[in-house]
């Protein structure tokens, strides 16, 4: 098995220490850090099939993301060492809306989307449309993605995605909604232009958008 | 249109209630001996939001009167034959804390709207305060320990709850030993005891005017959820299972005696049924949740059951993969109430014989069907499951809204009522 298939295994068998002691041996060795996050985006990838698959559970999806957040933690300050920056596909602002405290899926969506290659400005939970409309003006992102659980939520994307058209940043941005109260309708509702309940899906989505942008 | 069962039996339940509550009393005591009752037992339990059918959610969750008259009309409007009716959040820490007080434990279960009030609790929010007036509360927990305080929780669980973590998690309990913390935890026992004393007459206003028996409740909780709601979170406890799997271990037998003190405090009282909402449930591969979840729960339900108190189980989410572990208990140890199991029926297949099982009535069905589908969806249940013994029907605890239509849940009552015997 080579360093980086053993790698890739510990982090789906969801052993800890052993997938942050190989990430921390290859970055002695002096291997390249962006070789190191690409393994990352290919266990992510993993995972969210295994859990559509039913293989995973909710608590295997919240350690796997600590142990993807701990590598990338461990990567990020290498690659700042080495004066490399690793090609920034694109930028996503994301956040769970307001009245909404679930973050497991939004975790997960943000891993997954720095996994490949987004730089990620995450707004924690319980966001209030405010907040998301600041952000956009601050880090100018391409993407803005909201996460939602609960019904009430429907409400708040809507209020979100009205807030950012009368500061007059729609057309600046393209909005992705996710999470396990969305759908369809939400998207409509809300005035989205996507909507996903799987994060690797909503990645597959942002690239697109990404590519047709350079396009 | 013709009258229907359930229209003859919202008229007999209000003109014969002794009659009613003697032919409940006997479907609900058949179904958890594990026989097939005269007719299939309907439930209904709600957290409030219901209510907010008749009341604004900032005034249901506050006022003890107004939850009296609504749960009259609830029951006037929808004679179902077993119902807990109880407006108010997940509080079991605070019984934990007073677990050595008896008579005090279990009317402090449950957190009111004014309960919170008074200790401004961090782990709810509740309309007209941090929600909007027209939202039910909301349950949000939190994070208050570190993994490095487990050996204190496992050296004194009660202690440890008083001195540590409700300073942390209730604003007004924060120093305790202050002028503020002694008036505020006198004011919050104080509370719990009338809240109690509505409900004792809730209940006895509801079997009189309506002929439905009270339900012999007494309270209890699975160990890590404990530790999962109150302490760390849950996605903490997730975490912990696997970075300090012995300090878990640890914890959850040592929570096991205070949350059986708890749910011994009713017995006196009469209590029968201990009540145990399951969350980290759904969440736990089976191999965590065999070895971490289920040991310190299945040991509360036997210690209580060995002092003739049942459980009263509600799996909450998809309990499907663990749903084996349930055979190790005695047969006849309780009530296991599923909220929406991939497949109900091969659960009932499972347990059959062995446990009274609860549920089966999808929330959405009820939400969005029409009283046609409903009435289907319910024969063709009760056929599947015949001759259902040791069956009660209900939808999730999860929250009949109040926009659910009556006719649907009329319907519902109506399929039980209608499909007993050769009918099913
Ligand atoms: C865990 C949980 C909690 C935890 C939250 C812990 C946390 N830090 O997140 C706690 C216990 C605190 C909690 C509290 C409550 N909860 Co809750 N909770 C759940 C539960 C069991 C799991 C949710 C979850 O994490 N799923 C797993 C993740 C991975 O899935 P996901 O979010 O869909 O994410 C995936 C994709 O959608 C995608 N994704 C997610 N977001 C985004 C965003 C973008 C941009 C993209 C691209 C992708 C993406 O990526 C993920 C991976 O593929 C669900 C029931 C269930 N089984 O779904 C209820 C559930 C969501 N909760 C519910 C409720 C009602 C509540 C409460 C209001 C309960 C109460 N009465 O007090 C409170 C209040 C919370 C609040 N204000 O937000 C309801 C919602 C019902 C509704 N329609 O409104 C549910 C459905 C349970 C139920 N059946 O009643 N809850």
């Amino acid at each position: 098995m080579s360093v980086s298939e053993e790698f890739i295994k510990s982090i789906l068998e969801l052993d800890e220490r052993k997938a942050l002691e190989i990430a921390r041996r290859r970055l002695e060795a002096g291997e390249d850090p962006l070789k190191i996050l690409g393994d990352l985006t290919i266990a992510a990838d993993k995972i969210g099939e295994k859990y559509e698959k039913g293989e995973f559970f909710i608590a295997d999806l919240v350690m796997a993301g600590e142990i993807m957040k701990g590598i990338s933690e461990l990567v990020r300050p290498k690659l700042k060492e080495l004066g490399k920056v690793r090609e920034v596909v694109g930028k996503l602002v994301i956040g769970t809306v307001q009245g909404d405290i679930h973050d497991i899926g939004k975790n997960i969506a943000v891993t997954m989307a720095e996994a490949a290659g987004f730089e990620v400005i995450d707004l924690g939970v319980d966001v209030p449309p405010e907040k998301f409309v600041e952000a956009i003006k601050q880090y100018n992102p391409n993407i803005v993605g909201m996460s939602c659980l609960i019904t009430v939520g429907l409400e708040s994307m809507k209020k979100t995605v009205d807030a950012i058209k009368e500061a007059g940043l729609r057309d600046r941005v393209k909005i992705i909604i996710g999470g396990g109260r969305v759908d369809e309708y939400a998207k409509e509702y809300a005035g989205a232009d996507a909507w996903t309940n799987s994060a690797a899906e909503g990645v597959r989505i942002m690239l697109k958008w990404i590519r047709e942008k350079a396009r | 249109m013709s009258r229907e069962p359930v229209d003859e039996l919202i008229e007999r339940q209000r003109k014969e209630p002794e009659a009613v509550y003697k032919e409940r009393a006997e479907i609900f005591e058949d179904a958890v001996n594990l026989k097939t009752p005269a007719r299939t037992p309907v439930a209904l339990f709600t957290c409030g939001h219901f209510f907010s059918k008749w009341f604004k959610p900032s005034v249901i969750y506050f006022d003890y009167g107004k939850i009296k008259d609504a749960s009259l009309k609830l029951i006037e409007s929808f004679p179902v034959d077993f119902s807990v009716m109880a407006p108010a959040a997940e509080g079991f820490i605070f019984s934990v804390a007073f677990a050595d007080a008896p008579e005090i434990a279990p009317t402090i279960r449950f957190l009111t709207g004014p309960m919170h009030d008074i200790v401004k609790d961090k782990y709810t929010r509740w309309p007209g305060r941090e929600l909007p007036e027209h939202l039910p509360f909301q349950f949000i927990g939190g994070e208050y320990v570190e993994p490095e305080e487990y050996r204190q929780l496992i050296e004194g669980p009660i202690d440890f709850v008083n001195s540590v973590v409700l300073p942390r998690a209730c604003e007004n309990l924060s120093k305790p030993g202050s002028a503020l913390y002694v008036k505020s935890i006198a004011r919050f026992a104080f509370e719990g005891s009338k809240f109690t004393s509505s409900l004792v007459d809730i209940n006895a206003a509801l079997a009189k005017n309506y002929g439905l028996p009270p339900f012999p409740a007494t309270f209890a909780y699975a160990p890590l959820d404990f530790i999962g709601d109150f302490l760390r979170h849950p996605t903490g406890v997730m975490l912990d299972i696997r970075r300090h799997p012995d300090l878990v271990k640890q914890a959850a037998e040592a929570l096991v005696e205070p949350i059986v003190k708890v749910g011994l405090a009713l017995k006196p009282l009469g209590a029968k049924y201990a009540f145990i909402p399951l969350h980290l449930n759904e969440m736990l591969p089976p191999k965590l949740y065999n070895e971490f979840y289920w040991p310190a729960l299945k040991e509360v339900i036997l210690e209580l059951y060995k002092s003739d108190i049942k459980s009263f189980v509600f799996f909450e989410g998809d309990h499907m993969p663990h749903v084996d572990t349930i055979l190790e208990l005695p047969k006849g140890w309780g009530i296991a109430y599923f909220e929406r199991p991939k497949d109900f029926i091969k659960v009932y297949e499972k347990l059959r014989g062995h446990s009274c099982v609860m549920g089966g009535i999808p929330v959405s069905l009820l939400h969005s069907g029409t009283p046609k589908k409903i009435d289907e969806y319910v024969k063709k249940l009760l056929k599947a499951t015949a001759p259902n013994e040791g069956l009660i029907l209900a939808p999730g605890v999860a929250e009949i809204t109040p926009e659910t239509p009556d006719a649907n849940l009329k319907a519902l009552i109506n399929a039980a009522l209608k499909y007993i015997g050769e009918n099913r």
